[in-house]
């Protein structure tokens, strides 16, 4: 330490002054190339109340505390790979979707702001809309119930991949569908005393070659089956404001009309439907942002495909 | 001469202000004490931002850069100024937050934060004995800047958040990185903390903290007012200056230490890690309330 500064000498103080002034200007340069760049990436979908992007940007403290308290645990802090807004939070619908709950938790806890306090209720949230992406893959025009496509697709797979977790939510939900004798016979088959959620899930473990084709037929055969697949619907967290009416259209080449799913302007784009499509790439998606006036080309383009 | 030139031949010049003669150890004087409660302390508070997410014991929910104790909103002050230059709006709970924070290290000192809370510095301190190691061993030179920049980048950083109306340092804060780490697990982000430590080790000793971090500038800020000091006792001060070997800013020191013009450490620069006092077996340095302590 002492030879050090014994050392030292005019040029040290101009290696201090050059080393402060290349520093600052390598951090000015830097941020004013870096902010524009990293600024023009995708668009995310963030919670419910954010506000508009730029402005979310600018008051998002990254302190990660929506995340903390949404019930679901759906919320994700984006990464360097999202680009601009690292540690600001954002949710892939696909793969848990926001259900809106009562009382808006993760608005709550925001403590700037960023998700805007005004917000009260989850059906005037304005994330974005859902629109129908893949009006040719929709079950709903095909008039094909969701559960034997999901049965079916289950029984494909289920050779190369046992995972009966997909398997236990088909049955969950094929209880609550089924009437009085149906789940009779359900029941006599597997010799269950009742369809609970918990006989669900034991017995998704278990059905395998004879019964997994008895288990389609069944469901072929049982009277919700007559149903096309709605399910975007049914499981929408507002589906009293009807966000999603599905409506008939003539067929073209035969007498059967064609239903399709129309998002009206009550969507808030929670991505519940996205996230519940049966389809192997989700039919309808959200369109992060996108609100009811500008929508014009996303809604109509289903249309003019049918 | 910069400052800090000028400090260092000042230690040279004077013999001491301690009225000692030589060094008497007082018995029962234990040299971990502080450095064992300020790093208890610190881990503890940073596993506690852990343990609120992931054992959902929900009593520090958040990050450094904004958190709730027990439902109080703390923010971190300048996370917060920049907010409010980027969103150009001023919102109730941010302010609340800020203030909370504020008047904790109005208390506690300023950048009390930088040595008891502050995870990056706590890794700094694992990483600044590699660094001395190599210095010793001849292999690498420290090199140092001035450390005025630390204003430059300040304002720099302040300018960018109206300008561009974004938070562009909380991008790059290795702080709310780490903190973000622990509590929500890894993310690409600690590369650059990475980038920063091997900085630290292989160019500069502890350079983000001493150049860079504009963080410790607000805090500093903050400190200016504080009460609680590091207090020195000139008859027992023996002149050793060990003191000032241990000090993460030996300069804070020059006052008492060398020329005996005050009686507490009063640079805003003080971090209270409490290093000095744990080697000051004369025990002439310990902690104090300026103005407070002479009421009593």
């Amino acid at each position: 330490m002492k030879k050090d500064q014994s050392k030292k000498t005019i040029s040290r103080r101009a290696f201090l002054k050059t080393s402060t002034l290349v520093a600052t200007g390598a951090a000015i340069g830097l941020g004013a190339v870096s902010v524009p760049l990293l600024k023009s990436k995708d668009i995310l979908l963030r919670p419910p109340g954010a506000l508009n992007e730029d402005l979310f940007l600018a008051s998002c403290i990254k302190c990660g505390q929506c995340l903390q308290v949404c019930p679901p645990q759906i919320l994700k802090l984006a990464n360097i790979s999202q680009g601009f807004g690292i540690g600001t939070p954002y949710l892939v619908p696909r793969e848990g979707a926001c259900i809106l709950c009562s009382g808006l938790p993760c608005v709550l806890a925001c403590p700037t702001g960023a998700l805007d306090h005004h917000l009260s209720l989850g059906k005037d949230a304005q994330m974005g809309l859902a629109v129908l992406s893949g009006p040719e893959s929709c079950l709903s025009p095909q008039g094909i119930n969701d559960l034997i496509f999901r049965l079916k697709n289950y029984q494909k797979n289920s050779s190369s991949l046992n995972n009966s977790s997909e398997l236990e939510e088909i049955l969950l939900s094929l209880f609550k569908r089924l009437n009085g004798d149906e789940k009779k016979t359900f029941s006599t088959r597997f010799s269950l005393p009742e369809l609970s959620d918990a006989v669900g899930a034991d017995l998704a473990g278990k059905l395998k070659g004879e019964d997994l084709d008895w288990l389609v037929k069944f469901v072929e055969l049982s009277s919700q089956a007559q149903t096309p697949c709605q399910i975007c619907l049914d499981e929408c967290p507002i589906k009293e404001e009807q966000p999603i009416q599905f409506i008939a259209k003539e067929g073209k080449d035969n007498d059967r009309s064609i239903v399709l799913p129309v998002v009206t302007e009550t969507c808030v784009g929670c991505g519940v439907c996205e996230e519940k499509c049966p389809t192997p790439k989700a039919s309808i998606t959200i369109v992060p942002r996108l609100r009811p006036e500008k929508r014009s080309m996303a809604t109509r383009k289903p249309e003019e495909q049918s | 001469m910069t400052g800090q030139n000028k400090e260092q031949q000042t230690v040279k010049t004077y013999k001491g202000a301690g009225l000692r003669p030589r060094n008497n150890p007082q018995p029962g004087h234990r040299r971990y004490k502080w450095k064992v409660i300020r790093w208890s302390i610190l881990l503890f508070v940073n596993f506690l931002f852990f343990a609120s997410f992931y054992f959902d014991i929900q009593i520090l929910e958040g990050t450094l850069s904004g958190s709730r104790f027990l439902g109080f909103h703390q923010i971190d002050p300048l996370a917060a100024i920049q907010l409010i230059l980027a969103s150009k709006i001023i919102m109730v709970n941010l302010v609340i937050g800020t203030l909370t924070v504020c008047i904790v290290y109005l208390i506690l000192g300023g950048r009390s934060f930088c040595s008891w809370i502050c995870p990056y510095h706590w890794l700094a301190e694992q990483t600044e004995k590699l660094h001395l190691f190599l210095k010793r061993k001849k292999i690498i030179k420290s090199h140092n800047f001035d450390r005025k920049i630390r204003y430059y980048f300040y304002v720099i950083f302040l300018f960018f958040a109206w300008l561009t109306g974004y938070t562009v340092f909380e991008t790059i804060n290795p702080v709310g990185i780490i903190s973000r780490a622990i509590v929500y697990g890894p993310s690409f982000m600690l590369l650059w903390v990475f980038l920063l430590l091997v900085f630290e080790v292989f160019y500069s000793r502890r350079g983000w903290c001493r150049y860079f971090c504009p963080m410790g500038v607000s805090y500093q800020l903050i400190g200016m007012l504080s009460f609680l000091k590091v207090k020195w006792d000139k008859k027992k001060c023996s002149n050793c200056k060990r003191c000032q070997s241990v000090c993460m800013v030996p300069s804070v020191l020059t006052d008492c230490v060398n020329t005996g013009k005050s009686e507490y450490v009063d640079s805003s620069l003080c971090t209270r890690c409490g290093m000095c006092v744990d080697i000051c077996d004369d025990e002439a340095l310990g902690y104090s309330f300026k103005y407070l302590d002479k009421l009593i």
